[in-house]
C-alpha cells in the first residue's frame, strides 16, 4: 500500500471519514478514480468487489506469518479466583486461619480483611504434566495438557467494570476498542455472510460494564462485537412477519432498481454502490446467520456432550452458547467472546464469580455451568481440527484475596494477581507463565499486565502490537496503549 | 510496517543552510573544546541519536541550539554568554536547571570554555546537520496570534486562491433543488417540505443571490436551528445522560443542560460567554438558573460511583474523575490534548506535565452530583408555600410521637412483666415444631424481619432455605422442589434479564445460596407434591452449616406465623413466634402495642395520621424547586500536585489554579494563591480560555462551524490542534474566520451566512475526474463534498417525510431502550418505538454504552469521550435495521396513509416528500408495478431505505 500512502498525504477525511485509518475509504476512493477513468468495471462486478470490502476482507496483509488466525475469548467476570480454580497454594492450606503475614486487616475494595483462607475445595494433579488445578473443575482438568497459564496476572484497578473494559480494551474506563475491534480492523472477515466480531452473552445478562466490552470505541462502527446468543437472535436479522417473502424480494428489487438508477446518475460515487452492497450482504446474512445458529442440527450425542439438556438451565444455556461459538468459529467468525455469568447484582456473587461472603456456596452455582461444557467446546474444538487456526483465551478481570474477607466466608477483590490461560494455535501446552508468592496474594515472577497478554494474542495472529495503531484524538492509539511485552515462554 | 500507517508524521527535513563566515582560529577552539564536551556529556539526551530526547532540544547540530527546545528561546545567543541557556544551566545558576543532570558539575575549566566560546560568537562548523521536527514547540502554527490581515476578504477568495494554485476551479453553482435541501439539512437538521423548494426554485429563477440571502435568513431564524447546532455542541462536550461505568446509572435531570445549548445558540449568545458559563456558570450567574445550570458541562461525562474502600484505588477514581474534566475542557475549547501531558511532558506539543495539574487545579471542588437550580424567587416562593404546612406536619409528628411514647413505655413495663418462653430466633436455622397434621400446602405469613419493626413496611428480609419435615421415622423435606415441592411468594426486587433472580423457588432449591428477597404480601406458600404428615419447619437466611462465619445477607422474618391448609381454603396456624423472645426489646414492644393501645388512644393516632397524610399530600402538591445534574462545588479539599508518572499516590511538585504555560507567549498569564476559592479557579480559567489574545479559542471554534458546514475542517481534527493533528488546508482563511467570529462579538449566525452564501458552499457537487485527480477529496472545495445523512437526521427525516414528526422543542427527552437497574444498569434496545418517540433525536435520552436501533447503526457516537467528528459507516446491521425494524415498518405504513388520489399521485407526492423532486415516467412505471403487486406500503418501505432518501448533494 505504498503508493496508497502517497494519495493519502496531506488530505485524510473522505466521504468515507477518515481515509488515513480507513483502508476501505482509501481502497473505495482510489477505485473510484481508476472505475472513473478506466471504466473497465460494470455495476455488478464492482458491487461483488465492494461487498469483499464492506466486509473488510481488504487483503490487508499481518506483519508477519500467523500462528493464529481466529480468536475464541471465554471470560468469567465477577473476579473468578485463581485461589479456588487455577493457583495452587499449599502455604495457603498450611497457613488457613492464620493472619497473612505483613497485611494484617488489610483495607481491599469492600473493606478489612480477615485471616488467610485455604480453598475450600483440593487441588489434584492433571494431566500428563501434573498440574495442579482445583477438583472444582474436574472437566477443564483434563484439558491442562494443552493449557499455557499464566499466573502472574496484574490489573490496574480494583472494580469489576473497568476491570472487564480493561481486561477487553486494555484501559480502564470506555471509550477504547476492544481486542475483537482491533482484530476486526486489522484482518477483517473470513465470512462476509456473518458478523467478523460476535459476543455472546449469558443468560444471566451482561457482564459488568456491559456493551462497552465488545465496543469498536473510536474504531469504525463495523468492528463492533455484534450481539447474538442460542437464547438470543441477531437484531432485526429476520424479515418482519407482517411482510411475505414475496413482497419482501420485490420491495428490496424495486430498491435496488432505485439505487442503481441514483448511482448511475451520480457516477464516480463508491459510496452509493458501497450501501447498495450493504444490502446484499444483509440479505446473505439473513440466510448464513439462522443457518449457523441453528443447533438443532447437531447429532444427539454432541449435545448430550456439551450438557444441553442439563436440568440446570443455566448450564444448559451456557452449553448451548458453547455449541454455538463453536459453529460460528468453524464458519470462520473471527473473533468470538464467549461470558459466562454476568453482572454485579444486589447480592454479591448470585449472578457471577463475585463471592465476597459465601465463597463456597457461589462457586458451587458457578463451577458446574461453567466446568463441563467449556471442556466438552475445548474437546469438539481439538477434535475437529480447529485449535490449529483458534486461539483460545481464558480471561476474568481480577483475582481474588487469599484472606477472607472480614467478617464473611468470601474473598474480596485482589488487582494485584489472577491467573488467565492461553491455549490452541501457537501456543505451548502443559506450561505455566510466572507466579505468585506463596498465598497468592501478589504476582511476583514475571509479573504480567493485561498489555502482555493482548501483546501475545497480537503477536499469535500476526501482528505487531506496537504497530498496529489508529489516530484518535490527539494520538497513535494501540490495542496495548505504550506497553506490552509478548509472552514468548507460552509460544509453540 | 506500510500496510495501516506511519505511527508518527515528519515534517519534511529543514536543511539548515545559514553559512557562517569562516573562522579557523573559533573552529579549531569548537573541536578541541566545545564539541568532545557536547558529545561526552549532552549528546545522550540531546542529539539526532539519542535514545530519547530530552526537552526537544538538540545540541548535535547548530541548527539545533539556534533553534532551542522546548523554550521556545535558542539555547545559545551568541556573544551573551549571560543570556544562553545552556551556559546558564551548566553553571547551575538556576535550581531548576541544572545541567549535566544527576551528574557533577562541570569542572570550572570546561565552562570558561564555553563561556568563552559563546563570547566568541559561538562559531559552530556543524551546519551539514539537519534538523527533524518529532514534535512542536512554542512557534506551533496554532499557538501563534490571530493572522492580522485578511479579514475584509471573503470566504470565496481564500478558496479561488489556493484553487487556482492547483490549477484547478470552483464548479458550476448547485441547482435551486440541490441547494435549498443542502442547506436546510445543514442549517436545521431536516428536509425541505415539497412546498419550499417549488418556492424556493421560482424566487430562485428570479432572482438566485436574493433567493438564497432569503433562504439562509429563514433557515437561521428557525428554532430548530439551535437543535441542529445544539447536537453539533454535544457531541464536542461528551454530554451523555448515564453515568457510565459499572453501574451506568440513567441522569434523568440532565436534559436542562441540553435546552439550556439548543436555547443559547437559537439566541445567538455570544460564544466567549457561552464558554464561560460552561466552566463557571454557577459564579457568573447566581440564582439565574438560565446560566448557572451550564456548569452541567464539568459533570456530563462518565465517572465511577463505585464505592472503593481502597485507598489507591480512590485516588485513582477521583484523578479520572478530574481528567475527563480536563480532556474536556481542553478539547472542546482550546483543541488541545491535555490528556497527554498527565504522566509526562506532552510527547508531541509544548504543555509541559505542570499544565495538566493546573487545570486540576481549577477543578479540584468539583464533583458529580445534583442540586437545586432556581431563581431568587422561585426558592422565596417555594418557602412561602411549604412553610405552613411544614409547621403543621413538625406540630403533628411531635403529637404522634409523644402519644407512641406513652404507649411504647406501657407496652415495655408489660412486656418486663412476660419473660419469654422459647429463645429469639437464629438467622442461621430457626425450627418451629408443631402436632403432626396433615396438609397439602404450607404458608409460612411474615409480620415483622429484623430491621427496625417502626419503621417497616409490609415486606423486606430475605430468605435462603424453608424446610418442611414429615413426622415420625425417616423424616424427609417435603418441600423442597426436586420432592416436588412448589413455592410461591411476592419479589421485592427483579433483574429483566434473569426471571428467576430473587424468587421463592430458591428456598427450595437445597442449597444454601440464593435468597428469595421477601416482598409484599410477605406469604411463602409452599405446595406439596401430595398431602403429607408433618410436624415441623425450619427456615434459614444464612449458610450457616459449614462454614463457620457465614452470617445472614440481610434482614431475617423474626415476627411470623406457620400456617397449613388441606386443600388450599381452609388455613389453620400450626405455630406462631409470639412466644419466642423478641428479636430486640423493639421487636417485643411492637408486639404489644396492639394489646395495650386503649381505644381512644387508637381513634386520636388514626385521626392524627389522618390530618398528617392531608398535609403531607399539600405539601406533595407544591412543586419542588427543580434539581439538575449540574455538579456540587466545595472549596478545594487540599492543594494540588503534580503526580509523577500520573500516579495520584506519587505527588510531587505543587501547584497553582493558573494560566497555563504552553500559551504563556500570547495570552496574559495569571496564578492564584493555593488558597483561591473553587469559583475563582474555575472563573479565572473561564476568563483566560475567552480573553481576547488567546488565538486558540476562535480558531477552535471558527473550523468546527467549517466543518460542519463542509463535513471537513480547515484543520481535519477539530479537537487536536496540536502536531499529532491535521494541519490547516487554509491557514489564512481559518484565521479570517476567526477574527469575524471575534469581531461579530462572537456570534455564529453572521459567521454562517457569510459561508452559505458564498460560490463555495453554492457550487454543484459533480464529480470531476480531473480535479480529482489532484484533490481527491476534494479539501481545496473545488465541488461541494456530498454526504450521507447523520444518525439524528435520518431518524427525522424519516419521521418527517412519513409527517410523524413532534416538533415539540425541550423538556425531558424520551427512550428507545427500556432502563432496568439491579445494583447496575442494563438498557435494552425497543423493538416498538411508539409516538412518544416521534420527536427529534436530540431529545433521545442518550444513556452511554447503549445500544439503540437506527442511531447506533448509523454512528451516534458512544459519548464515553467527545466526539468532534462522527464515523461514517456502511455496514450490513444498518441495512437489516431499515428493512425490518417495525419503526420502519410503522413510519411506511404512515407515509402511505398520507397520499391521496390515485396511484400516479399518490409516487408523485411521495417522491416529493422524500427526495423534494418530480419521479421521471420510467421511475413512475416501476413503482406503479411494485404498488399493484404490494400495495403503497410496500413502496413507501422501499423509500425509506433509498440512497436518494440518505445522500446529500
Amino acid at each position: 500500500m505504498t503508493s496508497a500512502a502517497g494519495l493519502i498525504s496531506g488530505s485524510r477525511p473522505g466521504l468515507l471519514g477518515d481515509v488515513r485509518n480507513n483502508p476501505l475509504a482509501l481502497s473505495l476512493t482510489r477505485r473510484g478514480f481508476l472505475g472513473q477513468m478506466t471504466s473497465g468495471l460494470t455495476g455488478v462486478a464492482l458491487s461483488r468487489l465492494l461487498v469483499r470490502e464492506l466486509t473488510a476482507a481488504t487483503a490487508r496483509p499481518p506483519h508477519f506469518a500467523p500462528k493464529a488466525k481466529q480468536v475464541l475469548q471465554i471470560f468469567c467476570p465477577g473476579a473468578a479466583s485463581h485461589l479456588d480454580l487455577w493457583d495452587h497454594k499449599p502455604m495457603l492450606e498450611k497457613f488457613d486461619g492464620t493472619p497473612l503475614p505483613g497485611a494484617e486487616a488489610e483495607v481491599t475494595f469492600q473493606g478489612k480483611n480477615g485471616n488467610l483462607m485455604k480453598s475450600p475445595w483440593p487441588f489434584a494433579p492433571a494431566g500428563r504434566s501434573g498440574k495442579m488445578i482445583s477438583t472444582l473443575l474436574p472437566h477443564i482438568a483434563g484439558h491442562v495438557d494443552d493449557m499455557a497459564f499464566i499466573h502472574s496476572m496484574t490489573s490496574r484497578t480494583n472494580t469489576h467494570g473497568p476491570g472487564c473494559i480493561a481486561m477487553n480494551t486494555c484501559f480502564p474506563r470506555e471509550g477504547f476498542p476492544s481486542a475483537g475491534a482491533w482484530l476486526s480492523y486489522a484482518l477483517g472477515s473470513q465470512n462476509e455472510n456473518l458478523p467478523t466480531y460476535i459476543a455472546i452473552q449469558d443468560l444471566r445478562g451482561e457482564p459488568p460494564n456491559g456493551k462497552a466490552n465488545w465496543a469498536n470505541g473510536f474504531l469504525p462502527a463495523q468492528h463492533q462485537g455484534v450481539s447474538l446468543a442460542a437464547q438470543q437472535p441477531l437484531r432485526n436479522l429476520a424479515r418482519p412477519a407482517s411482510i411475505g417473502a414475496e413482497e419482501d424480494r420485490a420491495t428490496r428489487d424495486y430498491l435496488e432498481r432505485l439505487n442503481a438508477e441514483h448511482a448511475a446518475a451520480h457516477p464516480g460515487s463508491d459510496e452509493l454502490r458501497a450501501r447498495m452492497a450493504s444490502y446484499e450482504l444483509a440479505a446473505r446474512m439473513q440466510l448464513a446467520a439462522p443457518e449457523v445458529c441453528d443447533l438443532g442440527r447437531e447429532p444427539a450425542h454432541v449435545h448430550a456432550l456439551y450438557g444441553t439438556g442439563d436440568r440446570n438451565g443455566l448450564k444448559a444455556a451456557y452449553a448451548r452458547n458453547c455449541l454455538l461459538a463453536r459453529r460460528l468459529l468453524e464458519k470462520g467468525v473471527r473473533y468470538v467472546s464467549l461470558y459466562c455469568a454476568s453482572r454485579a447484582s444486589s447480592v454479591d456473587g448470585l449472578l457471577n464469580w463475585d463471592a465476597h461472603k459465601t465463597l463456597k456456596a457461589d462457586y458451587e452455582r458457578h463451577a458446574p455451568i461453567f466446568d463441563q461444557p467449556t471442556a466438552a467446546l475445548l474437546a469438539d474444538l481439538k477434535q475437529r481440527g480447529l485449535l490449529q487456526d483458534t486461539l483460545v483465551l481464558w480471561c476474568t478481570e481480577f483475582g481474588r484475596m487469599p484472606t477472607h474477607q472480614d467478617g464473611t466466608a468470601g474473598r474480596d477483590h485482589n488487582p494485584d494477581a489472577f491467573t488467565t490461560w492461553m491455549m490452541g494455535a501457537g501456543v505451548r501446552g502443559g506450561v505455566s507463565h510466572g507466579a505468585t508468592d506463596d498465598f497468592g496474594r501478589r504476582s511476583v515472577q514475571d509479573v504480567t499486565t493485561v498489555y502482555d497478554f493482548y501483546a501475545t494474542v497480537l503477536h499469535l495472529l500476526g501482528l505487531d502490537h506496537e504497530k498496529l495503531t489508529y489516530y484518535h484524538n490527539g494520538a497513535d492509539r494501540r490495542l496495548t496503549d505504550v506497553h506490552g511485552h509478548v509472552l514468548r515462554s507460552i509460544l509453540t | 510496517m506500510n500496510r495501516i500507517r506511519l505511527p508518527l508524521r515528519c515534517l519534511p527535513l529543514l536543511a539548515v543552510t545559514t553559512a557562517w563566515a569562516a573562522d579557523p582560529a573559533g573552529i579549531a577552539f569548537f573541536e578541541q573544546k566545545i564539541r568532545p564536551v557536547l558529545a561526552e556529556q549532552c549528546y545522550e539526551c540531546h542529539s539526532a541519536s539519542a535514545k530519547k530526547l530530552k526537552a526537544n532540544l538538540l545540541l548535535d547540530s547548530k541548527a539545533g541550539w539556534e533553534k532551542g527546545g522546548d523554550s521556545g528561546e535558542p539555547a545559545l545567543v551568541p556573544g551573551k554568554p549571560d543570556l544562553s541557556l545552556l551556559i546558564r544551566s551548566i553553571q547551575h545558576l538556576d535550581d531548576d536547571l541544572l545541567m549535566p543532570p544527576k551528574k557533577p558539575k562541570l569542572p570550572d575549566a570546561v565552562i570558561a570554555d564555553f563561556v568563552t566560546w559563546v563570547k566568541m560568537g559561538a562559531p559552530d562548523p556543524r551546519e551539514t546537520g539537519v534538523v527533524v521536527a518529532t514534535r512542536g514547540d512554542k512557534t506551533w502554527w496554532s499557538l501563534q496570534p490571530l493572522a492580522a490581515g485578511g479579514i475584509e476578504r471573503t470566504v470565496d477568495e481564500f478558496i479561488v486562491e489556493k484553487l487556482v494554485e492547483k490549477g484547478l476551479t470552483l464548479s458550476p453553482p448547485a441547482d435551486p433543488r440541490t441547494l435549498i435541501r443542502r442547506m436546510t439539512y445543514d442549517v436545521i437538521g431536516l428536509p425541505p417540505s415539497p412546498e419550499e423548494v417549488a418556492a424556493f426554485t421560482a424566487a430562485y429563477s428570479r432572482d438566485a443571490d436574493a433567493a438564497t440571502r432569503d433562504l439562509a435568513d429563514r433557515l437561521l431564524a428557525s428554532p430548530h436551528y439551535g437543535e441542529r447546532w445544539g447536537r453539533h455542541w454535544l457531541d464536542v462536550t461528551r454530554f451523555g445522560e448515564s453515568v457510565g461505568f459499572e453501574r451506568n446509572v440513567i441522569i434523568d435531570d440532565l436534559w436542562p443542560f441540553r435546552d439550556y445549548v439548543i436555547k443559547s445558540i437559537n439566541d445567538e449568545k455570544p460564544f466567549d460567554q457561552f464558554i464561560a458559563e460552561h466552566l463557571a456558570g454557577d459564579v457568573i450567574g447566581p440564582g439565574n438558573p438560565a446560566v448557572e445550570v451550564a456548569s452541567a458541562f464539568l459533570v456530563a461525562g462518565p465517572y465511577d460511583d463505585v464505592k472503593n474502600q481502597d485507598v489507591a484505588a480512590g485516588a485513582a477514581i477521583r484523578a479520572a474523575t478530574l481528567d475527563d474534566m480536563i480532556t474536556a475542557t481542553g478539547g472542546a475549547f482550546l483543541g488541545l490534548t491535555f490528556n497527554c501531558a498527565r504522566c509526562h511532558h506532552h510527547k508531541f506539543d509544548p504543555i509541559p506535565t505542570e499544565d495538566y495539574y493546573r487545570l486540576r487545579a481549577a477543578f479540584e471542588g468539583v464533583t458529580h452530583g445534583r442540586r437545586v437550580i432556581a431563581s431568587q424567587e422561585e426558592r422565596a416562593a417555594f418557602k412561602t408555600a411549604t412553610e405552613a404546612p411544614n409547621r403543621e406536619r413538625t406540630r403533628l409528628v411531635a403529637e404522634i410521637d409523644a402519644l407512641n411514647r406513652d404507649i411504647s413505655l406501657r407496652a415495655k413495663t408489660e412486656l418486663a412483666k412476660r419473660p419469654p418462653q422459647r429463645p429469639k430466633i437464629d438467622p442461621q436455622a430457626t425450627e418451629e415444631r408443631f402436632a403432626p397434621v396433615a396438609a397439602r400446602f404450607v404458608k409460612f405469613v411474615v409480620h415483622k424481619h429484623t430491621g427496625n419493626p417502626r419503621a417497616q413496611r409490609p415486606g423486606g428480609g430475605r430468605l435462603v432455605e424453608f424446610e418442611v419435615w414429615t413426622a415420625g421415622e425417616k423424616s424427609r423435606n417435603v418441600a423442597l422442589s426436586r420432592n416436588g415441592g412448589r413455592a410461591e411468594g411476592a419479589r421485592s426486587a427483579v433483574a429483566d434479564d434473569f426471571l428467576e433472580a430473587y424468587g421463592p423457588q430458591f428456598t427450595i432449591d437445597g442449597k444454601f445460596g440464593e435468597q428469595w428477597f421477601i416482598g409484599s404480601p410477605a406469604e411463602l406458600t409452599i405446595t406439596l407434591a401430595q398431602t403429607e404428615t408433618i410436624d415441623r419447619i425450619t427456615f434459614s437466611n444464612a449458610k450457616g452449616r459449614d462454614i463457620e462465619e457465614g452470617t445472614a445477607r440481610g434482614e431475617t422474618p423474626c415476627d411470623y406465623e406457620v400456617r397449613v391448609s388441606a386443600d388450599g381454603a381452609a388455613w389453620h396456624t400450626v405455630a406462631t413466634s409470639a412466644d419466642r423472645e423478641p428479636w430486640t426489646p423493639a421487636h417485643g414492644i411492637e408486639r404489644l402495642r396492639a394489646e395495650i393501645i386503649t381505644p381512644e388512644e387508637a381513634a386520636r393516632l388514626a385521626a392524627l395520621e389522618r390530618e398528617l397524610a392531608q398535609v403531607q399530600r399539600t405539601l406533595n402538591a407544591i412543586p419542588k424547586l427543580r434539581q439538575v445534574w449540574a455538579g456540587i462545588y466545595t472549596p478545594a479539599p487540599e492543594p494540588t500536585f503534580v503526580h509523577q508518572g500520573g500516579d495520584p499516590m506519587k505527588p510531587t511538585n505543587p501547584v497553582v489554579p493558573a494560566s497555563l504555560n504552553v500559551l504563556d507567549r500570547v495570552t496574559a498569564p495569571y496564578a492564584l494563591s493555593a488558597d483561591a476559592t473553587d469559583g475563582e479557579r474555575r472563573l479565572a480559567l473561564a476568563r483566560w480560555i475567552t480573553a481576547a489574545a488567546n488565538p486558540l479559542t476562535p480558531r477552535v471554534l471558527a473550523n468546527r462551524v467549517w466543518q460542519y458546514h463542509f463535513g471537513t475542517g480547515i484543520v481535519d481534527t477539530p479537537s487536536d490542534f496540536g502536531f499529532l493533528g491535521g494541519r490547516p488546508t487554509h491557514p489564512e482563511l481559518l484565521d479570517h474566520l476567526a477574527a469575524r467570529l471575534v469581531r461579530h462579538g462572537w456570534r455564529l449566525k453572521p459567521l454562517h451566512r457569510e459561508i452559505l452564501l458564498s460560490r463555495t458552499y453554492r457550487q454543484g457537487t459533480a464529480l470531476r475526474a480531473d480535479a480529482a485527480l489532484v484533490d481527491r477529496d476534494a479539501r481545496l472545495l473545488w465541488r461541494f463534498p456530498p454526504r450521507r445523512l447523520g444518525a439524528e437526521e435520518l431518524r427525522d427525516t424519516m419521521l418527517e417525510v412519513a409527517g410523524k414528526l413532534d416538533r415539540r422543542m425541550g423538556g425531558p427527552g424520551f427512550r428507545l431502550y427500556k432502563f432496568t437497574q439491579n445494583n447496575v444498569s442494563t438498557y435494552f434496545p425497543l423493538d416498538r418505538h411508539g409516538p412518544e418517540t416521534y420527536r427529534r433525536a436530540i431529545y433521545h435520552q442518550n444513556a452511554r454504552a447503549s445500544i439503540v436501533d437506527v442511531l447506533t447503526d448509523f454512528d451516534l457516537p458512544d459519548i464515553a469521550f467527545a466526539a468532534p467528528r462522527r464515523a461514517n459507516t456502511t455496514t450490513p446491521l444498518q441495512a437489516l435495521t431499515l428493512l425490518n425494524h417495525s419503526f420502519t415498518l410503522d413510519l411506511a405504513e404512515a407515509l402511505a396513509a398520507r397520499l391521496d388520489g390515485d396511484v400516479n399521485r399518490q409516487i408523485a407526492r411521495a417522491y416529493a416528500l422524500a427526495f423534494q423532486r418530480e419521479p421521471s415516467a420510467a421511475e413512475q412505471a416501476a413503482a406503479a408495478a411494485l404498488i399493484a403487486s404490494h400495495g403503497v406500503k410496500a413502496f413507501c418501505r422501499a423509500l425509506l431505505n433509498a440512497n436518494e432518501l440518505i445522500y446529500l448533494e
